[in-house]
C-alpha cells in the first residue's frame, strides 16, 4: 500500500517535470521560429555582411577631344600602392622603409595615416598613393618580398597631353575632399576617387565620372578571401567632343603670348585672352587665356609650394580670362550704342556731329583720342575712326537705359549658358543699379563715359565675341558653347536689318578703309575680308595736367597702368563665319596690338 | 516481479532479449545519429574526415553498448551503482591533479580521452535510485534528503570547480530533479530555494572571472562582439539566416567560412539550422520530443519504483542535454558548453547517453522476460 502511494507520488512529480519538459520544447520551438522565420531578414543581412566584402570599382573617366578628335584629356595606366591592414601591423616601420627607397608625397602619407586610423575592418587594402614614378615602382617591385603587406593595383591616371594649351578650358581633377562631400550629397566617399575641380572637368564631372561598379569578395572569419568577382560592372564616363580646334587654340595662344612671334621665348608672356566663335552655331573655336598653367601637375598631386606660387602669382595664371576676366569694353561697344540710337530713331544715317577733340559738359572735359578732333562726321565715319566725341553726343541723346538694353540684347551682362562654372557676368550699369549699389544718382557724365565703354561698364571676352556674333549673323541671339554638334534653336535677334547692315559696313570700314583704325590689319588673303572694331581702354584716369604736359607714351608707363588693347571682329564680310575677340591686358592700343593678332588668327582660320 | 533468476548470463536467450529491445526508440535514435553524421560531414567541408567518420565509430560503439547492457538484468547492473559512484568521485579528484586539457576535464587513456564528469551523470542516477530504494518512504525525512543532496553536490562541485559550469550545473540539476521526483517535501524545496536565493550573491562572488563574464555577456552579447559574445552573435546569425528552408546542404556560409565556433561539437545545431532552415531544426527538435515521449511511455509502463527513477533520470538527462544545447546556441541561456545528443562529435557524452539508453533497455528486457 505504501509502495503504491510512493509510486503515485513519484508519478505526480514526474508529470510535473514532464509538463516542464513540454513547455521547454515549446519555448525552444518558438525561439527557432522567431529567429528563423520572423527575424530571418535581419539575420540574413548580417550573415551576408559576414560573408561578403563589397568594394567599389572606379569607372574609367570619360575622355575629352577637340572638334577633330584630338585628345585633350585622357587616362593612362598607373600603379597604385596599397597596404593590407591587419591587427599587428607596424605601420611606422613599413612607411619608414618605403620612404627610404621612394619619394612618397608627404600629403599622401598623411592622408594615408588618417585613412588607416579610421579603419573599421581588418584585411582591407588601404590606398597609399598613385603618384609613384616608374622608377619608384620598380624599386619597390624588386624588394616586394620585404613588404608582404604591400599590394600594387592597376589604376588609371588622368593626363592632359596638350598641357598648358587647354589648361583653363579642360581644368583638372583632384582628390575628393570633405568639402566636396558636404557640397554634393550624391558623391560616394571613396578614398581614391578624383573629381573635376576646374573647367570642363568640373562642369561635366558627373557625366565624365561614370558610375561605380562593385566587386564582391567572399571572406572567411579570419579575413581570407575565398572568392572574388565583379558583381556590378562599372559604367564608364561619357566622352566629350569639344567645339575647340586645337590648331587654332594653340596658334592663338602662342600668337597672343609672344605678340609678334619673334619675341624672345624667355620674356614673360603677355596676359590676355582670345576667343573665336562660330557666328552661326555659337561653337567656340578657340578660347585662350594667358598666362596659363600645366594641369598635369594636379594629377601627380600638386605640391603646396607649387600651389602657393600659382595662387600668389600677380598675373593669376589660374584665372580663365576668357570667361571670368572682366574688362571695360571700351570702344568695342560703339556699335551697340549706335544700334540703340538707330533703333530708337534718335539719329539717321546722315546725322552728323562735330568733333573738335574735346567735349565739354558742365565744368568737365571729355577728350577724344584724336587730340585735334575728327571734324564734322556721321555715324559710319565715327565708328570707322572710333571718334569719341561723336559717341559722347550720341550717348547723351540716347540715354544710359536704352544703351544698356541694347548691350544686354547683344549679350553683355546677359545670362549666357556656357559650360564652365568659372563664367562671370559682365556689368552694364543703369540708373537703378547706381542707386542700388552705389547709393547715388546717375549723372550725365557717367552716360558720356558709358557710351565709349568706360566707367562702370565691364565685360568678359566671351560676351564681346557673342555681341559681334549676333551683329554678324544678324538673325539669331547666338549663344556660345564649348560642345561640338550641339544643335540649338536660338531666339530671333529682332533688330532692323538695314541698321545692322549699316553698322556692319561701318565695321568693315574700320578694317578695310584707309581711314579705319585697323586698316593695317586687313586680311592679306584673297577673297576674304574682315570687319571689326578696335578698343583701347584707359586703366587710369589721365588728369588735365598730364594732358597739357603731353601724355606719357604707353610703353613708358608702369605695366599695371598701361592701356588694355582690344579688338572684336568677324570674317568673312559677306557670309560671316567666325567672330573674334582679342584682349591684351595692358598691351597698349587696340589698333596696333590687338588687331594684328586678330588678323593673323583669322587668316589662319580662313585659309 | 522481483525476479533474480536472470541474474547470470544465459547465451540461449541473447536473441530473445534483443527482440525485446524497443526498436522504435533505437530507430529514432539512429535517424538522429544519421542527421548528426550529415551535419558533421558538412562541418568537415563535405568530407567524412575528420569528424563524421569518428562519429560513425562512436555510434556503432554506442549501439553495441545498448545491446550489451540489454543482456544484463537491471538488478545486476544496480549492484555496481555504489562502486561506480565512488569510482567517479575518485576520477574527479584525479583530474584535479593529473587531468589534461586546458581546464583539466579529461583523463588521457592513450586511445581516447575519458571525461569522468560525464560518467558521473550516469552514476548519480544509479546511486540515487539505489539510495531511494534502500530507504523507501523516507522522502519527507529532512536528514535523508539532505544526505541525498550531499551525494549530488559532491561530484557537482568537483565538476564546477574544474571549472566546467555546464556539466556541473547539469549534474546538479539532474540530481535535484531525481530527488524532487522521489517526493522531496515542498517545505524542504521552499527552504532550499530560499537558501539558494540568499546564497546567490556568495556563489556569484566565488565564480571564476570567465564564468561571470560568460553570464554577463549572455545577458548582453553586444558587450563583447569579438570575445565570448561573438559565439552567441554568430550562432544567432547562422540560425536566423537559415530562414524557412535553409541555405542548403554544404552551403551554409556561416559554417563554411568559419564564423561558427566549434561547429562540430557544441554549435553543431547551428549548422543544421543554417543549412536546413526552420524545417530542418524543427525536425531534429520533434525527433527529440518523440524520443522523450517514448521514454515517458516506458516510465508509465514500469511498475518498479527504482526502475521508474532510473528511467526518469536517463530521460531527464537527455532532455537537459537538448535544452542546454539548443537554449545555448539560440541565445536563451548562457554559453555553458553542452553537447547535442547523438549529433555533437563529443566522446564521453555520447557514450554516456548510450549507456543511459542501455540501462532503460535492460529494464525493459528484464521486465518482459
Amino acid at each position: 500500500m505504501k509502495n503504491l502511494n510512493l509510486k503515485k507520488n513519484i508519478e505526480r512529480r514526474f508529470f510535473l517535470l514532464s509538463a516542464l519538459k513540454g513547455i521547454s520544447f515549446g519555448v525552444l520551438s518558438w525561439r527557432l521560429f522567431d529567429l528563423q522565420v520572423i527575424e530571418n531578414k535581419k539575420y540574413d543581412k548580417l550573415s551576408k555582411n559576414n560573408q561578403f566584402n563589397f568594394s567599389l570599382v572606379v569607372p574609367e573617366r570619360g575622355e575629352i577631344y577637340d572638334r577633330k578628335g584630338r585628345v585633350l584629356a585622357a587616362n593612362r595606366d598607373a600603379f597604385s600602392l596599397y597596404v593590407k591592414s591587419s591587427q599587428n601591423l607596424n605601420l611606422k616601420k613599413i612607411l619608414d622603409k618605403l620612404l627610404l627607397i621612394t619619394n612618397l608625397n608627404e600629403e599622401d602619407v598623411k592622408n594615408f595615416e588618417n585613412r588607416f586610423k579610421n579603419l573599421k575592418k581588418n584585411n582591407i587594402n588601404v590606398f597609399i598613393t598613385d603618384n609613384l614614378s616608374q622608377r619608384d615602382i620598380s624599386k619597390i617591385a624588386v624588394r616586394l618580398h620585404e613588404f608582404p603587406e604591400i599590394n600594387f593595383l592597376m589604376t588609371k591616371k588622368r593626363v592632359y597631353p596638350q598641357g598648358t594649351i587647354t589648361s583653363h578650358l579642360i581644368g583638372y581633377t583632384g582628390k575628393l575632399t570633405e568639402q566636396d562631400l558636404k557640397k554634393n550629397k550624391n558623391l560616394i566617399n571613396f578614398s581614391n576617387l578624383r573629381i573635376g575641380k576646374y573647367g570642363l572637368e568640373k562642369f561635366f564631372d558627373n557625366m565624365l565620372r561614370g558610375e561605380f561598379g562593385r566587386r564582391r569578395e567572399e571572406v572567411n572569419a579570419r579575413g581570407k578571401i575565398i572568392t572574388s568577382n565583379l558583381y556590378e560592372k562599372p559604367n564608364p564616363g561619357k566622352n566629350l567632343t569639344l567645339s575647340i580646334d586645337l590648331n587654332i587654340q594653340s596658334y592663338s595662344l602662342t600668337r597672343l603670348q609672344n605678340l609678334n612671334l619673334k619675341k624672345s621665348k624667355f620674356s614673360e608672356p603677355e596676359t590676355g585672352s582670345v576667343v573665336v566663335m562660330d557666328v552661326n552655331t555659337g561653337e567656340l573655336i578657340c578660347c585662350v587665356s594667358s598666362p596659363n598653367f600645366n594641369p598635369n601637375v594636379f594629377t601627380r598631386g600638386i605640391k603646396s609650394k607649387e600651389w602657393k606660387s600659382l595662387i600668389n602669382n600677380k598675373k593669376a595664371p589660374l584665372l580663365n580670362r576668357a570667361v571670368s576676366g572682366l574688362y571695360p569694353p571700351g570702344s568695342t561697344i560703339k556699335m551697340a550704342v549706335a544700334l540703340a540710337a538707330l533703333e530708337n530713331g534718335i539719329i539717321g544715317y546722315d546725322t552728323k556731329f562735330f568733333c573738335n577733340g574735346v567735349k565739354e559738359y558742365g565744368d568737365m572735359k571729355f577728350h577724344c583720342w584724336h587730340k585735334h578732333g575728327h571734324g564734322n562726321i556721321n555715324l559710319s565715319q565715327a565708328i570707322e575712326r572710333s571718334c569719341d566725341v561723336f559717341f559722347y553726343e550720341l550717348g547723351l541723346k540716347v540715354g544710359i537705359e536704352k544703351i544698356g538694353l541694347m548691350l544686354k540684347k547683344l549679350g553683355l551682362d546677359a545670362n549666357i549658358n556656357l559650360e564652365l562654372n568659372e563664367l562671370r557676368k559682365g556689368l552694364v550699369p543703369s540708373k537703378k543699379w547706381k542707386l542700388d549699389v552705389k547709393g547715388t544718382r546717375w549723372t550725365p557724365g557717367e552716360t558720356i563715359n558709358a557710351s565709349i565703354g568706360q566707367g562702370y561698364m565691364l565685360s568678359n571676352p566671351i560676351e564681346l565675341a557673342t555681341m559681334v556674333s549676333r551683329i554678324a549673323n544678324s538673325e539669331f541671339l547666338v549663344e556660345p558653347t564649348l560642345l561640338s554638334g550641339k544643335t540649338k534653336k536660338f531666339a530671333k535677334l529682332d533688330i532692323n536689318k538695314n541698321h545692322l547692315n549699316y553698322i556692319k559696313s561701318a565695321m568693315s570700314n574700320v578694317v578695310n578703309s584707309e581711314m579705319g583704325t585697323a586698316y593695317k590689319s586687313r586680311l592679306k588673303i584673297k577673297n576674304f575680308k574682315m570687319a571689326g572694331k578696335t578698343g583701347t581702354v584707359q586703366v587710369v584716369r589721365i588728369s588735365e595736367d598730364e594732358r597739357e604736359k603731353g601724355i606719357i607714351k604707353n610703353k613708358d608707363r608702369e605695366w599695371k597702368k598701361r592701356d588694355h588693347a582690344l579688338f572684336v571682329g568677324y570674317a568673312p564680310l559677306e557670309k560671316p563665319k567666325y567672330s573674334i575677340c582679342v584682349i591684351v591686358e595692358h598691351g597698349g592700343s587696340g589698333s596696333t596690338i590687338a588687331a594684328p593678332i586678330a588678323k593673323d588668327i583669322m587668316e589662319k582660320l580662313l585659309v | 516481479m522481483f525476479s533474480y533468476n536472470n541474474k547470470f548470463y544465459k547465451p540461449d536467450s541473447i536473441l530473445k532479449k534483443l527482440l525485446k529491445i524497443d526498436w522504435l526508440l533505437l530507430f529514432l535514435v539512429l535517424i538522429v545519429c544519421i542527421i548528426g553524421i550529415g551535419a558533421l560531414y558538412s562541418a568537415g567541408d563535405g568530407s567524412l574526415n575528420p569528424w563524421a567518420i569518428n562519429h560513425i565509430y562512436k555510434i556503432i560503439l554506442g549501439f553495441l553498448i545498448i545491446f550489451i547492457l540489454s543482456q544484463f538484468n537491471i538488478n545486476f547492473i544496480m549492484n555496481f551503482s555504489v562502486v561506480l559512484y565512488v569510482f567517479c568521485i575518485l576520477c574527479l579528484i584525479y583530474v584535479i591533479y593529473f587531468g589534461v586539457g586546458d581546464v583539466k576535464r579529461w583523463i588521457n587513456l592513450k586511445y581516447f580521452f575519458f571525461q569522468p564528469s560525464e560518467l558521473a551523470k550516469i552514476s548519480i542516477i544509479l546511486l540515487l535510485a539505489k539510495f531511494f530504494t534502500y530507504y523507501p518512504n523516507n522522502s519527507k525525512n529532512f536528514l535523508y534528503n539532505i544526505f541525498a543532496i550531499f551525494l549530488v553536490l559532491t561530484p557537482g562541485f568537483l565538476v564546477v570547480n574544474q571549472p566546467d559550469l555546464g556539466t556541473g550545473s547539469m549534474l546538479i540539476l539532474l540530481g535535484f530533479a531525481i530527488i524532487f521526483v522521489n517526493g522531496l517535501s515542498w517545505n524542504i524545496i521552499f527552504s532550499i530555494v530560499l537558501v539558494s536565493l540568499i546564497s546567490l550573491p556568495i556563489i556569484w562572488q566565488n565564480l571564476l572571472e570567465y564564468q561571470k563574464y560568460r553570464i554577463l555577456v549572455f545577458l548582453n552579447p553586444e558587450l563583447d562582439t569579438l570575445g565570448k559574445g561573438y559565439q552567441i552573435i554568430q550562432s544567432k546569425i547562422a540560425i536566423g539566416s537559415g530562414g524557412m528552408f535553409g541555405k542548403g546542404f554544404l552551403t551554409g556560409s556561416q559554417s563554411r567560412l568559419d564564423f561558427l565556433p566549434e561547429k562540430h561539437t557544441d554549435f553543431v545545431f547551428t549548422l543544421i539550422s543554417e543549412e536546413m532552415g526552420f524545417v530542418g531544426s524543427m525536425l531534429v527538435l520533434i525527433l527529440y520530443f518523440v524520443i522523450n515521449l517514448i521514454l515517458i511511455k516506458e516510465f508509465l509502463k514500469e511498475e518498479n519504483v527504482t526502475n521508474k527513477i532510473l528511467i526518469f533520470g536517463v530521460s531527464f538527462l537527455i532532455f537537459l542535454y537538448i535544452f542546454f544545447n539548443i537554449g545555448m546556441v539560440t541565445g536563451l541561456i548562457p554559453v555553458v558548453g553542452a553537447p547535442l545528443p547523438f549529433i555533437s562529435n563529443g566522446g564521453t557524452s555520447l557514450i554516456t547517453i548510450f549507456i543511459g539508453l542501455g540501462i532503460i533497455q535492460s529494464i525493459r528486457v528484464s521486465r518482459n522476460v
